[in-house]
């Protein structure tokens, strides 16, 4: 635990030194939420596409947010697996458990941040495009939005696992677009159908843009909410073992 | 007073090169040595697998009693190690990369305290809020050499320590050495043979993976016939060469 908190702490320390991470994983998403906001503005309102409208964007957004995330905890491991301070560390009192959660608490926290921020930003242009927002359904968001966080650190953890300090800025990219589409972010894949929406309902990123909406509204239907929460949780916890796993095997593999 | 290191037929063996060829050593608690040899003689390798950071792929070795393969869980609380790379965490100032290695070394109340001694005892203080990567090379080695000291560890490695400081900083890094030869058994790798007459307590000779010459230099001396440590090396290296 000791040991966990303290390389959480450098990790986090990383993290809020880098001016990436502050455009990317803070400023970004605002930015976003209100291009999105100036797009729906211009959408009449006969279309009947709600997507941007700001109860559904801002959960988006979140999302989208914790994409960057996982892209900065792939940055992260990868870079100190290429680096020989990781090395010092294995030969100290440093267990697997500490090397993962140090690298995923900082993050779990950077999400954290992100989303109270963006909800804020959604705050400010509920009340200038006139649409209110529920104070109780913002603050569900908050938490709601937390098993997806560790959900995304997990996957950028193992791709930093995996690959090294330039495959994994790419394989996360791909991830991000692929992810924003058919988790639908940007477009309603439930509306659209067929091959997106299949490969989409398999994969836990529309589960967790669901939730995130569905809390923020309030909605806690067994479609919108329950079920989501269920795949995302377990998406999430799944995850993070098989990120320890993978990495105490690679640890060893390292030391052959 | 028990052993502190033991080996025994310790073998390193890569896919296509054997790094160590069967080490037989044993270094007394409190002994300060030397690990002399050529480029790629094996040093690294065996300071690697005597630090749990690679796995023999023969023979046994002991840190104070404890297994490297099986109790490596209590040999990484034993050792401490400066590896031969600089290795710091960069965007952390020099106070914090050694605030980290001694909360995860130490126990909570004595970590502020070993800070504070670990800067003072480095002449770090100018430096203590600047950040790694803004230390010039032989700063940054200073303080990667001070996290590897800061555990307080019975057994401390360091593998060529002085590689890139100029001649004071050398000077002033062999004192602190000296200093901390009182609470803990050394091993110390080095191509500079003044460095290892200047500290050793036993000085080995390392050759392609195998001891070729282990003993105090007064009986490297006898054994050779040479003067100095420098036409001893030589005569050694250039006999099994
Ligand atoms: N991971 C590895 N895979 C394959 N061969 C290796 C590996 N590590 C070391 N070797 C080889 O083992 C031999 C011993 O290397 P080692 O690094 O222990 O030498 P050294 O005595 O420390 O040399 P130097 O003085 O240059 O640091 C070398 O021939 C090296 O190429
Ligand atoms: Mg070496």
């Amino acid at each position: 635990m000791k040991r966990t908190m303290a390389f959480a702490k450098r990790n986090l320390i990383e993290v809020f030194r880098d001016p990436l991470s502050w455009i990317f994983c803070i400023a970004f998403p605002i930015v976003m939420l209100i291009i999105m906001s100036i797009v729906n503005s211009a959408i009449p309102k006969e279309a009947g596409n709600t997507l941007f409208r700001i109860d559904n964007l801002a959960g988006g957004i979140a999302i989208f947010g914790q994409m960057f995330i996982m892209l900065f905890t792939a940055i992260a491991v990868a870079k100190d697996r290429s680096g020989a301070f990781l090395t010092r560390l294995y030969s100290s009192p440093m267990k697997s458990g500490d090397f993962v959660w140090g690298y995923i608490l900082p993050m779990l926290l950077t999400a954290v941040i992100q989303v109270i921020v963006s909800l804020v930003a959604a705050v400010v242009i509920s009340l200038i495009s006139d649409y209110s927002l529920s104070i109780a359904g913002l603050l569900l968001a908050v938490v709601a939005v937390i098993p997806s966080a560790l959900m995304f650190s997990s996957i950028g953890f193992l791709f930093g696992t995996f690959f090294n300090e330039k495959a994994a800025p790419g394989l996360c990219s791909i991830i991000i677009s692929l992810g924003a589409m058919i988790g639908g972010i940007w477009f309603d894949v439930e509306g659209v159908g067929g091959f997106m929406y299949k490969l989409g309902r398999c994969l836990p990123f529309l589960y967790a843009t669901k939730l995130a909406r569905a809390a923020i509204t309030l909605n806690f239907g067994v479609k919108e909410f329950l079920l989501p929460l269920g795949v995302v949780v377990f998406a999430a916890i799944v995850l993070t073992v098989l990120a320890g796993i993978v990495f105490n095997s690679r640890m060893r593999a390292d030391q052959r | 007073m028990g052993y502190a290191i033991r080996t025994e037929n310790l073998i390193k063996r890569y896919k296509d090169k054997t790094a160590v060829a069967g080490l037989t050593l044993t270094v007394n608690e409190g002994e300060l040595i030397a690990l002399l040899g050529v480029n790629g003689a094996g040093k690294t390798t065996t300071v690697k697998m005597l630090t749990c950071l690679t796995k023999p792929t023969e023979g046994r070795a002991e840190i104070m009693g404890c297994d490297v393969v099986k109790d490596s869980e209590n040999v990484k609380r034993l050792v401490g190690v400066s590896p031969q790379d600089t290795s710091v965490a960069e965007n952390l100032t020099v106070k914090e990369n050694l605030e980290f290695m001694a909360d995860i070394c130490l126990p909570k109340e004595k970590s502020a305290a070993a800070v504070e001694k670990t800067i003072k005892a480095f002449s770090l203080e100018e430096f203590k809020d600047k950040k790694a990567k803004l230390l010039s090379g032989g700063y940054k080695r200073k303080l990667s050499i001070a996290m590897a000291i800061i555990g307080d560890p019975k057994v401390l490695f360091l593998d060529e320590p002085t590689l890139g400081l100029d001649v004071l900083a050398r000077r002033q890094l062999w004192r602190e050495i000296e200093a901390l030869k009182k609470n803990m058994t050394i091993i110390l790798t080095t191509h500079y043979m003044e460095e290892a007459q200047a500290l050793a307590d036993r000085i080995v000779i390392m050759n392609e993976g195998k001891v070729m010459a282990i003993g105090t230099l007064e009986e490297l001396e006898n054994m050779t016939g040479r003067k100095g440590l420098e036409d001893v090396f030589i005569s050694i290296a250039e006999k099994t060469a």
